[in-house]
This record gives structure tokens, sequence and C-alpha cells, in this order.
């Protein structure tokens, strides 16, 4: 049943994310990859993690992917005008490269013999989580609210009034 | 008087020059040009009181030791034998009168202590040529000699044409040195010893074919200093020099070092009968050559230098004809009314404020007798005209090469009679032109300094005189010279027969050039327009437009070929295309920055795609 | 037993190269924030997926760590984007050649 759901979950994951990098539109990609972050969290939840499956949809899609959509929204990027189109230039050598490390990548890892270790069901509940981060990472968990802190006085800064002022200038 | 003083003579000039170098500028003109007089005096005084030294074999003195490396043993050692002594008392006697005349002749000008020690030092180096006994020594001497000539002919370096004129006379002197430096060399490694008086004990056991080779380096080597064929085209212009540097240089002293030379090393070319033969013939085409370019010059500075070219071509055929004797008593002799006709020259630019046309100058029996007589003195030498010390010396070298016996002498002896006709004719053409007065003259006369009017007295007496030196026994005299330095004919003596008709044709000869010149000048001295003959010897037998398409021309033509394309082109553009090349590649790197954010993540990808793939292969 | 976890790594590494081919095909430069979005989950994933392979919570930690990183990244890339906007009027990564030379 697990594995079943697993293949399933999978299998929309990608083909969301493909469809979310072909889009011209932005909104409709980032709408794609909200589903991708779905089904990813959902598979979280498979794999035995359903603290980090509420945050991912909570702090990736709620709130992230609300932000890319903000910053779509406010530059009124009209669809098809500023969007251009992946140039054949591009595409070419994108695409061979995708496969090119896609084929790789899959011959080392299945040519491993530790990939076919089965992975057991799991479950890891809130209090052990709470705990191991708490107890072993509580100074990573500092430092991330500090970079947080940078961030935030960053994106203040970047985003402050005079910018505005040229704005009104060069209308 | 001590042998140990010997050394004095080459000294105290060298002391004076040093002395006016290091502090001519802080005392006043008098005291430099009387410390380079008192020093030459001193010389002269040293060599004449000296002279009883000099009898016998000479006295050899070592002052120390100069170079000791092994086989090459070069010690400073003075040899001070007859011909030494003449020829040191002659160069120092004669400077001394030239210093004097210096004085006044750079009356007014300035830079005088850069003069004067030049000329000291000049002196030095030529008693050093006189003196030596090494062969490395003397040609110590010679390139001195050569420096300071250089130095003086460019004295008024300011002046394009002085410098030009002092390097001609140094590089070509400077080619003619290299023969001379490989006969050193040559006979260094043949005896292994550098003494002259060793190598000329030890000439008869050489081999004939080298003894010749050798000759000829040596008259090669001595051909450029002495102005003869093919190395004479520096002397005409190095008449740019001041006139006492052209009488003294020029006519008296390094001129006839090469003859000196000759003379010094006597016993081991007299071994080489080729070689005497081309050292006569040397002597005699030059004394043709110059003769007849005497004869249609205007400068009368030029005329002088021809004219000493043409003498001194006698005294190499004195020494081709083997006779030691001859060659010094010319030397001597010359020395003597060449100087004073170089002297009397200067007084006469001077008179005439710098010009030296002879077709302009004129005059000068009225304006200055002081000046004029002596000139008249020193002409009737250089003519020959019979009883002057000029008749006598180039007489006793005719008769010389007449009496060697060989056919080829006595075309030379011939030969040598043309050159004394044109000799007497182109002297002649000086006085008649210079002297008689005429419609035009140049205005007032300049006052000249008085030493330069008494110093020409000595000279004009002892030109006159100098036949003393060495009266032939037929005119009732008692060949002194000859006592000294060696037998005059070499090849058994000829009649006195033979010696009178000589006189008798010389004489002749010299009378009919005076004839000549009054026919052709006295009362109507015009240039007549010069035809391509007269240009043709006017510029020396176009000597110098030859070396200029013989040698100037092919060599600065392969100067150009190395220098713009094999240095430009070839290694320059060899070094600037490594550069440029070096430039290019990282211009072409530079493409790779391009800004542009997409190609910078597509160059990381395929470096990743490349660590994959480099992975996999690993676990295969 | 769920599945081998070969598997799992062969989904997150199709998920990376998709992310990656995003970011070279695309010019704009939302997509590309978007692509680099996508490699950041790729990781996540694996990092889930070995936590339940070792039965360890270090992975989950760490994802969750990611989390907290990548909400700070997004918001000053989307603050520079905002910025550059005023600039050049469009989001051409094309026209952001300052750095050339």
């Amino acid at each position: 049943m697990a594995t079943v759901l697993f293949y399933l979950l999978s299998a929309v994951t990608l083909v969301a994310t493909l469809l979310c990098i072909t889009r011209k539109n932005p909104v409709h990609a980032v709408v794609f990859l909200v589903n991708a972050l779905f089904a990813l969290a959902l598979l979280f939840f498979l794999l035995g993690a359903p603290l980090v499956a509420a945050w991912q949809v909570i702090i990736y899609a709620g709130a992230i992917m609300v932000l890319f959509l903000f910053v779509i929204m406010i530059l009124e990027l009209a669809p098809g005008q500023a969007m251009a189109s992946a140039s054949r230039r591009q595409l070419v050598p994108a695409v061979l490269l995708f496969l090119l490390l896609l084929v790789s990548a899959g011959l080392i890892i299945m040519r491993d013999p530790a990939g076919a270790v089965w992975v057991e069901g799991f479950y890891l509940s809130p209090r052990d989580f709470g705990q191991a981060l708490f107890s072993r990472y509580g100074l990573a968990v500092e430092i991330v609210s500090f970079q947080l802190l940078f961030a935030a006085a960053g994106a203040w800064y970047l985003g402050r009034r005079r910018r505005v002022r040229q704005e009104e200038e060069r209308r | 008087m001590s042998r140990d003083l010997i050394f004095l003579i080459p000294l105290l000039p060298l002391a004076g020059a040093l002395l006016n170098m290091l502090g001519g500028r802080f005392w006043p003109r008098r005291v430099t040009e009387s410390l380079a007089v008192a020093a030459v005096a001193g010389a002269t005084l040293a060599a004449a009181l000296l002279w009883p030294l000099s009898g016998g074999e000479g006295t050899t003195v070592e002052l120390f030791g100069w170079l000791r490396a092994g086989p090459l043993q070069v010690p400073m050692v003075l040899h001070f034998d007859r011909l030494a002594a003449c020829m040191a008392l002659m160069v120092t006697g004669v400077s001394t009168l030239i210093h004097v005349y210096g004085t006044g002749y750079l009356h007014r000008k300035e830079d005088a202590v850069r003069f004067f020690v030049l000329l000291n030092l000049f002196v030095f180096a030529m008693l050093t040529v006189v003196l030596a006994d090494n062969l490395l020594l003397l040609l110590l001497g010679w390139e001195g000699v050569g420096f300071c000539s250089y130095a003086l002919i460019g004295y008024w370096y300011r002046e394009e044409e002085n410098a030009s004129a002092g390097r001609k006379a140094f590089l070509v002197t400077r080619c003619a040195d290299v023969f001379l430096l490989a006969a050193i060399l040559w006979l260094f490694q043949l005896t292994g010893t550098l003494s002259i008086t060793a190598i000329n004990a030890q000439a008869p056991l050489l081999a004939p074919g080298t003894v010749t080779l050798l000759a000829l380096l040596l008259l090669v080597g001595a051909s450029g200093k002495s102005a003869q064929l093919p190395f004479m085209t520096w002397l005409p212009d190095a008449m740019a020099g001041p006139t006492p540097v052209s009488a003294l240089i020029h006519a008296a002293t390094m001129v006839t070092a090469g003859v000196y030379l000759l003379c010094r090393i006597f016993p081991l070319i007299s071994q080489s009968p080729t070689g005497m033969a081309a050292i006569a013939a040397v002597g005699t085409l030059t004394a043709l050559y110059a003769a007849t370019c005497a004869l249609v010059q205007r400068d009368i500075k030029r005329l002088l230098a021809y004219s000493t070219m043409s003498q001194i071509g006698y005294m190499f055929l004195a020494v081709g004809a083997g006779t030691v004797t001859g060659a010094m008593f010319h030397l001597l002799t010359h020395a003597f009314f060449k100087a004073l006709l170089f002297m009397a020259a200067g007084g006469i630019i001077h008179l005439a404020a710098g010009e030296m046309d002879l077709f302009k100058l004129g005059g000068l029996a009225r304006r200055s007798p002081a000046v004029f007589w002596p000139l008249l003195a020193g002409v009737l030498c250089l003519a020959g005209i019979p009883l002057t010390g000029g008749f006598f010396s180039k007489d006793a070298i005719l008769l010389a090469s007449f009496a060697r016996g060989n056919m080829f002498y006595q075309v030379l002896c011939l030969l040598g009679l043309l050159t004394a006709l044109l000799t007497a004719m182109y002297s002649f053409r000086l006085i008649y032109l210079v002297g008689p007065a005429r419609k035009g003259d140049i205005g007032e006369p300049h006052h000249l300094p008085s030493t330069m009017l008494w110093t020409l007295i000595p000279l004009a007496i002892l030109g006159l005189a100098g036949g003393l030196l060495n009266l032939p026994g037929v005119w009732g005299g008692n060949e002194w010279l000859e006592g000294l330095l060696g037998p005059l004919i070499t090849a058994g003596e000829p009649a006195h027969v033979f010696e009178l008709l000589l006189g008798l044709i010389a004489s002749l000869l010299s009378l009919a050039g005076w004839l000549w010149a009054r026919w052709r000048y006295a009362g109507k001295p015009e240039p007549r327009p010069v035809g391509t003959a007269g240009t043709f010897f006017l510029k020396g037998w176009q000597a110098d437009r030859a070396i200029e398409t013989l040698l100037l021309g092919p060599f600065r033509a392969i100067a150009r070929f190395w220098s713009a394309i094999v240095d430009e082109r070839l290694l320059e553009g060899g070094v600037f295309l490594a550069a440029r090349s070096c430039e290019g590649f990282g211009q072409q790197l530079r493409r790779l920055t391009t800004g542009r954010l997409g190609h910078y993540l597509t160059a990381m990808a395929f470096g990743l795609g490349a660590i994959m793939v480099w992975v996999l292969l690993q676990s295969i | 037993m769920i599945v081998p976890m070969g598997h799992i790594l062969i989904v997150s590494t199709t998920l990376f190269f998709m992310g990656l081919g995003c970011i070279l095909a695309r010019r704009n430069l939302i997509m590309i924030l978007i692509g680099i979005e996508i490699m950041i989950n790729a990781a996540g994933l694996v990092l889930v997926g070995a936590s339940a392979l070792w039965r360890q919570a270090d992975g989950q930690v760490f994802v969750l760590l990611l989390m907290g990183v990548t909400a700070a990244e997004v918001a000053i890339a989307l603050a520079m984007v905002v910025y550059l906007y005023g600039f050049k009027r469009n989001l051409d990564i094309d026209n952001f050649d300052g750095m050339r030379g």
C-alpha cells in the first residue's frame, strides 16, 4: 500500500514540476509548483516525517510561494510579455544536460549495492523531533534565527522608500 | 748622467698633462701655458743631456713590470739607442717650439687647458712609441697617439665637420692598426717574446715566407698612421684641427711614427726582399699620388697635408730601398720645414682672418715679411732647391733607390724624380699665390702675436742647414748621421759620378718647377675654371668616393639589413609575436566572462556533468 | 517495507535535475528562483528519505533548518528582483551583464 502510494505521489510531483518549468505564465508556474510541493509534503508524511510535512505546507507552499506570487503581482508581469520563453540556444543544452545527468546519476545509484536497501516504515513523533532539535541542534536553531533577522533587515533595506522616489522621477 | 733619468723624457710631458688636467681650471692661463711649455722643454733638455747614453748598443732601462702572465712578459722597458735618441730629440724640440707657437695661436680663445693637456699627452704617447723596447708598450703609445690625434683634430668639436674629421682619422687608422696587432700577435707566437731587440736578434731564424708576411702586415699597420695608400683619406680632412696640431701631429711626429716603426724593426723586415719592395712601391706611389693632388688644391692647409703625404712616401721609399739613414735624414729635415710651413700657414690664416683659399690670400710679402721669409725658406727646402736640407735628404733617398741595382728600384727612382718635379711645382705655386700683392687685397693687417713669429726662425735655420746632418762625402761633408744609423747604400757604393749626376738632375727639376710656377702664376693669380681632370685631382683621385662605394656603402647596407630586417622584424617581431599571442589568448579567454548569468550557470552544469560522468566511469 | 532507497534517490535526482534544467533554460529571473526552489526541495526529499532509512531524526531536523534558510534567501532574492525590475523594467537575465569583461 505504502509502496503504491509512494510511486503515485512521486509521479505527481514529477509531472507537476515538469509542467511548472515549462509554463509561460509565471502565476501558472507557481501554482503548479505549489501542487508539486503538496505532493512532496505527502511523501514526507509517508516517510515518517509528519512535522516536516506540515511545515512543508505551511512554510514552503504557504509562505514562500505566496511571496513569489506577491512579487509577481506587484511587478505586474503580464504573461507572455515579461516572460520570454526559452530560446532554442538555451533549450538544447539544457535538455541534453538533463538527460546526461539523469542517466549518469541513475546508473550510479542503481549500481550501488547500498541502493537496494529497503526503507522500513518509520514514524518520528513531534516530541522526539523536538527533543532532537533542541538538544543536539540548539546552536543551529539560534543561527538560523539570526539569519532570518539578517534577511529581514536586508529585505527592508532593499525595499526602502528611496527606490520609490526614483520611480517617481522616472515617470 | 745617470741612466735612471731616461724615464724623465716621457714622464715630464705626462706630468705636465696631468697637472694641467687636474688644476688647469683653478690657476690662470699663463700658468697652464708655462707648465705645458716647461714640461716639453724639460723633456728636450733631458734628451739632449742623456745623448751620450745612446752610443754603441744604446741603453736599456726597465722601469717596472707591467704584465706578467706566464709566457707573456711585458715589462716597461725603454731602449735609448741612436735611432731613438735622434727621434726623441726631434720630437721634443719641435714640440717645444710648437707649444710656444700654440700659446700665441690660442690667444684670446677659450678652452686652452684642454688644448695643452692634449698636446702634452700626445708628446708623452709619441715618446712612448719612440722609446719603447716592447711591442705592447709601443702599441700603447701608438693607440695613445691615435687618441690624442682624434681629440685634437676634433678640438672645435662643436662644428659637425670637425668632429667627423676626427672620427674619420681615428677609424681609418684603426683599420690599419688591426694589421699591426695581427703582426704583433704573430710575432709573439713565433718568438715567444715581445721585446723589439730580442725579435730583431731572432729575425734571421724565421722562415722567409713568414718574414714576408710579417713585413707586409707591418707595412699596412704603418701605412695607417703615416697616411699612405690605401689609408690616406684621413689626412686632408684632419686639417680641420688647429694649426699647431697640424704642425705637430700631422707633419712632424705622428705621421712619421709609421716610418719610425719600420726603422725600429728594420732587421726583421729587411730579411724579406718582397716586403722591402712592397714598402718602397707603396711609398713611391703615394708620393706621386699626393703630389698630383697637391698641385690643384686651393685650401692652403690641404695642400700642405698632401705635401706631407708625399714626403712620407719618400721616407717609405727610403726604408724599402734599405736605408734607415736615408729615411731618418729625410724625416728630420721634413719635420723641420714642414712644421715651419704649417706654422707659417697658421700665421697667414690669422692675418687673413680665417680665409684659407689660396686664390684669396695674397700680398704676404709686403704685409708681414716676418712670416713670408720663413715661409720662403720652408718652400725652398720642400722643393729641394740645391744646398737646402731638403735637397740633400731627398737626394739621398733617390740615390739609395737607384743604387739598389734592381730594375724595379730604378723605376721607382724615376717616379721619385717625377714627384720631385711636381713637388717643386706646387711649392712655388704656393709662394706665387701667397706672396705677391694683388688688387683687391684683404684690408688691414691683423697683428700677429710675437710667439707666432719668432718660433718660425729656429725651424727655418734648421731646415736650411739640415743638410749638414748628413752631408755626403762628395760635397765635402762628414756623413755624420750615416755614422750613427748605418750605411746609406746597402748594395755597393755607386761611383761619385752618379751622385753628382743625380744631384744635378734634381736641381734642374726643382728649377723647372720654379720657372713653371713663375710663368703660370706670377702677375696673374686668377683661378682658371677647373675641368673634370682638375676635380679628380682636387678630390684626391676621388678616393673618398671610392671608399664610400666599395666599403662604406656595402657596410651600411649590411648594417641596415641586420638592424631593420633581422633585428627589428625577426627578433623584435618574434618577441612581439609572443607578447601579442599571449595578449590575444587572454582576450579570447576574456570572452568567457560575458556577465550573463545563464552562461555561467550552464558552465557550472557542464562541470557537474563532467564530474558525474567521471564518477560513473570510476564505478564501472 | 516501503521502497528501496535507490528509488527515493532517483526521484529526488530527477527532481533536482529538473530544477537545474529550469535554471539553465529560462531567462526570467523569477523562473530561475523557482528552479532553485525545486532543487532545494529535492535535497530535502533526500534528507527525509535518509532519515527514514537510518531511523534517526537528524535528516528531518536538517530539512527544517533548510526551510528556514530558504525562507531568508527567498526574501532577499525577491527584494532584489523588485529592485532590479526598477532599473531595467524587465527581468531578462541577459540584461544584467554588468560583470562583463
